[in-house]
């Protein structure tokens, strides 16, 4: 017997692959990007996402009878943007080096496509173990690109992996330079979209 | 379904008390912790700049940092015509005309070297760190930012080990002993140039955070220039 | 002082234009840039929007939430800076639902060109991204109403110029994986290449 049922499985892992939030219903770009220069901020940012999001669709799924239909939509960004405060008062606190370089990215996670479109697409209609289960699926979709597109480069654009030195100083001494484009923006532009057409081509997706 | 206006009001304010609530006590919890972060965090800008590393026998951690600040660092305040205030220190100056100093010691009564703060504008954002200074009141030894809003890659490298390496060394005064501060160039810096010794070689791609450091370097050096004066004269005597 | 406030417009505009440097606004402007019409219609909504939010958040940010600014009420310990995202972002909302009252109301034709991009707004990335920005740089108010304004303005002429070449692009042969959102994520990479071109001016 397994621990999860066969549907829940489904709800938790669709969003991994096959229906990745970034690759194809392309939500939550915007925060994703600005954070992915290194592997260690972009599994931070995974981590809060990933709390935000399952932390969000439990609440308001709980709440989704009770939520005035009038008012749904500024409810769900108070609900979120609470819990986005929370998460950044205790990065603050606890990883305060790392806080500093997510600077504001961390707020923005409220305005994250995908928190909200979780919430009004899935929470509002559906109970709160399974959206919690949803939340955190999405939260891990979201954050495999982060980290894929982080470790393209940090490693094509400063030599090292989460901190540490791959490329062996000899490639150095025999004139190999890193890639400052990977550093900046467009470098993340760039490796995405190459993710996105390999993602197609394995998953079989065609948009018209 | 419709929900009346009082349900709604009423479902309203609930929320907002319940997550208000729950705001200001997350806050406040960790405001403490949040604050004795910051001063840390300058602390151990200030070991940096003065030449202080982390090492594998003693690695820097929340608790020692403050004990190997207070064994290794002493600090006094100046005034504008560089002698030092009595009775001040660094924690509660008023007047804006003072100016906090912070010197490490080879030995008792040896001084090493001086550290003293240095902000003001890059790109978008103001910047904050530390620059320190042998204890000849001319060379480098080096240089930290701790708080600035410049874009990673670009002007945000200037936190950057091998852009703050290559201020050690260079000196802040020309042959005639007048302060011309440290000049960030761009492109490479050639070392046959007259001006080789107070230039440093120039972040590609952040033209006006370079830009924006040469000039608040340069007043912020002016400021101490005075007591840094002092210092050369003395030990020429 | 106002070529202060022409080059922080300049900055905000080319050198690190909100959508291309710092990823701001990507959603909308992924799923709003195949059209021409709609993208600028988005862009002047934003353009609209950010102008105004940017002073505002400024201001209640300076009064009310920032570290002791509450002092002229009398109550100079109190720091409510924590509060900062919740309120922008219902400012934002607020501002927006106004925005479109006002509009409805005084100038019909602006809100029927507008009007259907105005609740999309309410969300977009680069909008609160604007405010906190400038509580992050210690901005003056004409300094934050020049920011607002200048990355607004960034946006827009980034979103058109995509959907410029979007339009040209029905006529090439993309490989059918990388269409769509693939292919526009490498012109975006592109495009932002171009823009990084203007930090080599001086200012």
């Amino acid at each position: 017997m397994s621990l999860l049922s066969k549907k829940s499985t489904i709800v938790l892992t669709d969003p991994l692959m096959n229906n990745n939030p970034i690759t194809l219903q392309v939500l939550g770009i915007c925060s994703a990007l600005a954070v992915t220069v290194k592997v260690d901020t972009a599994i931070v940012m995974t981590v809060a996402v990933v709390f935000v999001l399952s932390m969000s669709n439990t609440i308001i799924s709980l709440l989704r009878n009770l939520i005035p239909a009038r008012v749904r939509i500024i409810v769900m960004l108070t609900i979120i943007a609470s819990l986005v405060i929370l998460t950044d008062q205790v990065l603050r606190a606890y990883m305060y080096d790392m806080s500093k370089q997510l600077s504001v990215f961390v707020g923005l996670i409220i305005t994250n496509c995908i928190v909200m479109g979780r919430a009004e697409a899935f929470a509002m209609q559906n109970k709160p173990g399974k959206s919690f289960l949803d939340g955190l699926g999405n939260g891990l979709g979201y954050g495999i690109i982060l980290i894929v597109v982080s470790i393209f480069r940090e490693l094509l654009g400063s030599g090292s992996l989460y901190g540490f030195q791959i490329i062996p100083s000899a490639f150095y001494e025999a004139g190999y330079v890193n890639n400052g484009l990977m550093v900046l923006s467009p470098g993340a532009f760039i490796i995405l979209g190459l993710i996105i057409w390999a993602q197609r081509t394995i998953t079989n997706v065609e948009e018209d | 379904m419709q929900q009346s206006n009082t349900y709604t009001l009423l479902f309203t304010a609930i929320v907002t008390i319940i997550l208000g609530f729950m705001l200001s006590l997350a806050a406040t919890s960790l405001k403490e912790r949040q604050e004795l972060n910051i001063t840390i965090d300058i602390k151990k800008n200030i070991l940096r700049s003065l030449g202080f590393s982390e090492s594998d026998d003693e690695p820097w951690t929340q608790n020692n940092i403050q004990d190997i600040f207070e064994r290794n660092i002493k600090s006094f305040v100046v005034d504008s015509g560089g002698s030092k205030v009595p009775g001040v220190s660094v924690d509660n100056i008023v007047q804006t005309d003072q100016y906090p100093v912070y010197c490490s010691h080879i030995s008792e009564g040896v001084i090493d070297g001086y550290a003293i703060p240095i902000s003001g504008k890059g790109l978008w954002s103001t910047l904050y760190g530390y620059i320190a200074l042998e204890a000849d009141g001319i060379t480098v030894k080096g240089i930290t930012f701790y708080k600035h809003g410049e874009t990673p890659g670009l002007g945000g490298e200037v936190e950057k080990e091998w852009f703050t390496s290559n201020f050690v060394g260079k000196r802040i005064v020309d042959n005639n002993g007048k302060l011309v501060s440290i000049e960030i160039i761009k492109g490479e810096v050639d070392e046959l140039s007259p001006e080789a010794y107070h230039q440093v070689d120039g972040i590609s791609g952040a033209t006006m955070t370079s830009k924006g450091l040469n000039a608040f370097l340069k007043t912020d050096l002016e400021k101490y220039e005075p007591f840094f004066q002092r210092i050369r004269k003395e030990r020429t005597n | 002082m106002l070529e202060h406030y022409v080059s922080l417009a300049t900055k905000a505009i080319f050198v690190e234009n909100i959508l291309l440097a710092y990823f701001l606004g990507m959603c909308s402007f992924l799923a709003i840039s195949k059209k021409v019409e709609t993208s600028i219609g988005l862009g002047m909504a934003v353009t609209f929007v950010l102008t105004i939010t940017a002073p505002v958040n400024w201001a209640i940010h300076h009064f009310f939430l920032q570290d002791g600014a509450l002092a002229w009420v009398g109550l100079p310990d109190v720091d409510l800076s924590y509060l900062n995202f919740i309120v922008f972002i219902a400012v934002i909302a607020a501002l927006v639902q106004l925005v479109e009252m006002i509009l409805d109301r005084f100038s019909p034709t602006l809100y029927y060109n507008l009007g259907i991009f105005l609740p999309l707004i309410a969300v977009n990335c680069a909008i609160l991204g604007g405010s906190l920005f400038l509580v992050e740089r210690d901005y003056t108010f004409m300094e934050s109403t020049v920011f607002g304004f200048g990355s607004g303005l960034g946006w827009f002429l980034a979103i058109a110029s995509m959907s410029a070449i979007r339009h040209r692009l029905r006529y090439s042969n993309v490989p059918p994986k990388l269409r769509g959102l693939g292919i526009t994520m490498l012109l975006t990479g592109l495009l932002s290449m171009a823009f990084m071109a203007f930090s080599g001016i001086n200012l």
